[in-house]
């Protein structure tokens, strides 16, 4: 490697190829000018390696620089944080072509380009990205090669042949530290990247959001079960509880959720199942009726759910039991809770109010009036839409008793107003209803489209018991989802015609969906998932040990089992010719080797014999007629190969040779040698 | 006619004393049609070498001492007015000959240089828009002083790669020299040596080179120094096709000097250090042409079998 000259044309190419691969996956992220930032960047270098243009002065480098620091500022608000540190690093690679004058600058852009490949990592851990961030790493390791390439030789395409060839021989020491070398916690922690707002599920609702979230048909989380995936009807997924009313929203209070779970009295047959959420940049997290977790990044609130110790910054997996027949708060609130769970703000909604008071009046037991709201939803021209009518100040009284048009949330909030009107404490639980079996790898697939919201009401003796008035109006929807629901109207997904959940009636287009689907989710599971804990469990599994010394030892002895083929094969001795000439040669100076004698580096065949001879002085005629006939058959003649009669006749000398030769050398021949 | 071969190496000699090996790489560099460098300190015997081997060959000699004045007219010839038949007459240079010594070639402008040097590439010579061939064996012994480059202009590689071999002859040993004192003047000598080849049997000899056998194997040697040179860190720029024909070429005339009608991997190393060490440079070492560790390396690197 030189570490003065100018940097090949050839390498220089190979570097800007491997530069744009390295920037393209994280150039939709960023601002438009920041491609345009790099085009002008590499064409200034190209302009230099052709003599049009200089260096920039230290002047313009200092402009450059403090045009990008203001550049990150601008567009990210703050220097601080992984969002801006990123995007500094990757503009600063990109100015860094600039001060390429030597092989060495070169080096340090393309090691700076191995650590903005991780960087993407940050971001996005597709199993897409994955496969393409192993190209950029060919295309990196191929500049790297290129970089030590001599100016004779110089071919990109062998650059990349060798550079796939390395990239070949890694991948079995990579499977190996994937899967033994231990996952040290980060040292620091970071705030979690691109924390823009996604589509997800709010801590407040207002009639009308969870219909906008039924809209989009992204993937909320996928929940693969120990044994049988429950029905449809049964998978009510909750999240949170809305608590709070404002007269028009339902809003979380932290209240509710902040402390340590109730009393509960566990019942029913218990579900074991894992689930895996998306980033959703929220801490909820998804459970059925009656959850225990025994996760480490789990915690328990008060009001029966489960929630992630911070918010999701990355695709996360936790194990979750539930027993969905089990009691909640059966012995009574306490008094907190009780207010909490019955407050109305005042003056809203005057004809519901009336109505609550007069259900009050007629049904003495809570129970009763619970069902007899029921029974009115069901009764009553109530109708399930994803497009409801605009609603005006007192919207439950106008959906009540005006409209009778709604969506869930709709349903969910009147009811819950009501119960709390007639002096029932009830909640509203948000989260998601059902959910798409995935056949090929037996999970379930939840939609942002199967956010639903129900009630959950406090009945003595029964504790918190969950009623969902949807039901009473539109059961198809409980039953088979929500596309079966909105069958009739059409609106099921009408804004994102591409969305792959529309096309479930096509059925190859389908399997493939899921099929897609399945991939991403095991990818999810095995990869991504496969954190500390999982890491551990394998670890006892086979190993059946978790001392970080033995595992350390069972690590190195993996990765010396790998290496070794790969080693040997790198290291093999010369490969056995074909040709009879050159094998009875090699032959010999085997066996030649054992007396401890052995050709010098480079020395020909007829120095080579004078040497023998005179070290061998015993074996002079044999080893003369060897090597005369070597000689002649090796160099005298031009072209093909001789034929056999020749050949069997040198291999004849040779064993001659071979027979006469003593077991050791007789002393003193090793002086003559030297 | 290879006893006059060997008749005619004993002759050079005996008036070179002490450099069998410089002189048979001399011979062989003729008679792989190829042009000779010699780099050495004055006294030498440059020229000593260069006279008896055109008297031993039987060659028409001539020898032309660069200055930094001459111009290529010098070395090429002018062409004069004749005031009786009123018209231009060529009076030819000093390359009209069969043997040419440039002394101290280093000395001239590039200008008169690439005279001399294009002559020897082609073959022939163009003055005044008429082409003139030069005689047919046509054989350039150049010298070159190592020391006291004040005032010179060093060969470029490009011009360098025009010399099939660079040869250096190096102090005598001091039983050479001894006899060398003790035996008769230099001139004496040389005066004595009688032609053994003409000019039919030298051109005989030159034709006969390139059919000796070069076998699969031995090309195969050839092309692995070679292609080391280009792949290796080593060396600064690696060896050109150029060399690899020159090298095949001299290993076949030492293989003819041996009395051997093929060429064994001996003959290559032998040709080899002349042959390649003015083409190559180490990366070490950005201005100088000191290839000679470079050849040794490169024999030591390369495996000959």
């Amino acid at each position: 490697m030189k570490a003065y000259g100018l940097i090949p044309r050839n390498s220089l190419a190979w570097l800007l190829i491997a530069q744009i691969v390295v920037l393209l996956p994280q150039l939709p992220r960023l601002p438009f000018w920041v491609a345009v930032l790099w085009l002008s960047c590499a064409l200034w270098r190209i302009q230099i390696q052709r003599m049009r243009w200089g260096y920039p002065g230290i002047i313009s480098k200092v402009i450059a620089l403090m045009v990008v620091v203001v550049g990150v500022f601008t567009s990210q608000g703050t220097l601080i944080g992984l969002d801006a540190a990123v995007m500094l690093l990757l503009l600063l690679f990109m100015l860094k072509l600039l001060e390429m004058r030597t092989p060495r600058d070169a080096l340090v852009v393309i090691y700076l380009g191995f650590f903005i490949v991780a960087t993407a990592f940050l971001f996005n851990q597709s199993i897409f990205l994955a496969f393409y961030q192993c190209f950029s790493m060919l295309v990196l390791v191929a500049a790297l090669v290129g970089l030590q390439q001599t100016p004779g030789r110089n071919d990109p395409a062998r650059a990349f042949r060798t550079g796939s060839v390395l990239m070949l021989q890694a991948i079995p020491l990579m499977l190996v530290l994937f899967v033994l070398f231990p996952r040290i916690g980060p040292l620091w922690a970071v705030n979690a990247p691109g924390s823009q707002a996604r589509t997800g599920l709010a801590e407040s609702m207002a009639p009308g959001d969870v219909a906008d979230l039924a809209r989009s048909g992204e993937l909320a989380f996928r929940a693969s079960f120990d044994g049988d995936i429950p029905a449809h009807r049964d998978l009510y997924w909750r999240a949170m509880t809305l608590t709070r009313f404002d007269g028009r929203r339902w809003s979380h209070s932290s209240f509710s959720s902040a402390g340590p779970p109730g009393d509960w009295q566990p019942r029913g047959e218990q579900l074991d199942y894992r689930i895996v959420t998306r980033a959703s940049h929220q801490p909820w997290l998804f459970s059925l009726r009656g959850a225990s977790s025994e996760d480490e990044q789990v915690l328990m609130t008060q009001d029966f759910m489960v929630r992630a110790k911070r918010p999701i910054s990355q695709a996360m997996a936790y194990r979750v039991s539930s027993r969905p027949q089990s009691l909640l708060d059966p012995d009574g609130l306490d008094p907190l809770q009780r207010r909490i769970n019955l407050s109305l703000p005042e003056g809203s909604d005057p004809r519901s109010r009336a109505w609550a008071a007069q259900l009050r009046e007629t049904h003495d037991d809570d129970a009763a009036l619970v069902q007899a709201l029921l029974t009115h939803f069901n009764r009553e021209p109530f109708h399930y839409t994803l497009r409801p009518d605009l609603l005006g100040q007192h919207t439950n009284d106008q959906f009540l008793f005006d409209t009778q048009r709604g969506f869930c949330a709709h349903f969910a909030g009147a009811m819950t107003f009501v119960l709390r009107a007639a002096g029932i404490p009830s909640r509203v639980v948000a989260g998601y209803q059902g959910g798409e079996v995935n056949p090929r790898g037996d999970y379930v697939l939840v939609h942002q489209f199967d956010a639903h919201a129900w009630v959950e009401a406090w009945l003595p003796g029964q504790g918190w018991v969950s009623v969902d008035p949807t039901f009473q109006v539109a059961p198809e929807r409980i039953e088979r989802g929500l596309q079966e629901a909105m069958r009739g109207e059409g609106s099921f997904l009408e804004d994102s015609p591409l969305a792959g959940a529309r096309f479930r009636s096509i059925g190859w287009l389908n399997n493939m969906r899921l099929a897609w689907d399945d991939v991403n989710y095991q990818w999810q599971l095995r990869v991504l998932g496969y954190e500390s804990e999982r890491q551990l469990e394998f670890f006892r599994r086979w190993l059946g040990t978790t001392d970080w010394q033995r595992i350390g030892i069972f690590l190195l002895v993996a990765v010396a089992i790998v290496m070794l083929p790969l080693a040997l094969w790198t290291l093999r001795p010369q490969k056995r010719s074909n040709d009879p000439r050159k094998q009875a040669w090699n032959q010999l100076n085997n066996r030649l080797k054992r007396l401890g004698l052995q050709a010098r580096n480079g020395e020909g065949p007829r120095d080579w014999q004078a040497r023998l001879v005179a070290a061998l002085p015993g074996q002079k005629s044999q080893l003369n007629a060897f090597f005369d006939d070597y000689v002649m058959l090796t160099y005298g003649h031009s072209g093909g190969k001789p034929d056999k009669m020749l050949t069997s006749n040198l291999t004849k000398k040779r064993r001659a040779l071979q027979r006469c030769l003593p077991r050791k050398l007789p002393p003193g021949a090793t002086r003559v040698l030297d | 006619m290879r006893d006059a071969l060997n008749e005619a190496l004993r002759a050079v000699d005996q008036v070179l004393l002490g450099k069998q090996q410089a002189v048979r790489l001399a011979v062989a560099c003729i008679l792989a049609k190829g042009h000779l460098l010699i780099e050495d300190l004055p006294g030498m015997g440059k020229t000593t070498l260069s006279q008896a081997l055109a008297r031993v060959m039987g060659l028409s000699y001539q020898r032309i001492q660069f200055t930094s004045d001459l111009l290529p007219g010098d070395i090429l010839g002018t062409s004069v007015f004749d005031r009786n038949n009123a018209q231009f007459v060529f009076h030819p240079g000093p390359i009209f000959a069969e043997l040419i010594l440039a002394d101290e070639i280093n000395r001239a402008t590039p200008k008169s240089q690439s005279a001399l040097l294009e002559a020897m590439e082609e073959g022939q010579v163009t003055v005044d828009g008429a082409t003139r061939p030069l005689p047919d064996p046509f054989f350039v012994i150049a010298t070159q002083n190592p020391v006291s480059q004040s005032g010179t202009f060093a060969l470029p590689e490009s011009q360098l790669d025009r010399f099939l071999m660079r040869l250096s002859l190096g102090y005598p040993s001091m039983a050479a020299e001894r006899s060398l004192l003790l035996g008769d003047a230099r001139k004496i000598r040389l005066d004595r040596v009688e032609p053994v080849l003409n000019r039919q049997q030298l051109h005989a000899l030159q034709q006969a080179v390139p059919d000796i056998t070069a076998s699969e194997a031995i090309v195969d040697y050839i092309l692995r120094l070679v292609s080391r040179t280009r792949e290796s860190q080593v060396c600064s720029w690696g060896l050109s096709p150029r060399a690899s024909l020159g090298l095949l070429a001299a290993s076949r005339a030492w293989a003819m000097m041996e009395n051997r009608g093929y060429v064994i991997p001996e003959d290559v190393q032998a040709v080899l250090p002349s042959v390649v060490s003015h083409r190559l440079r180490a990366i070490e070492d950005p201005s100088g042409h000191g290839g000679g560790g470079l050849a040794q390396w490169l024999l030591n690197e390369v495996p000959a079998v």
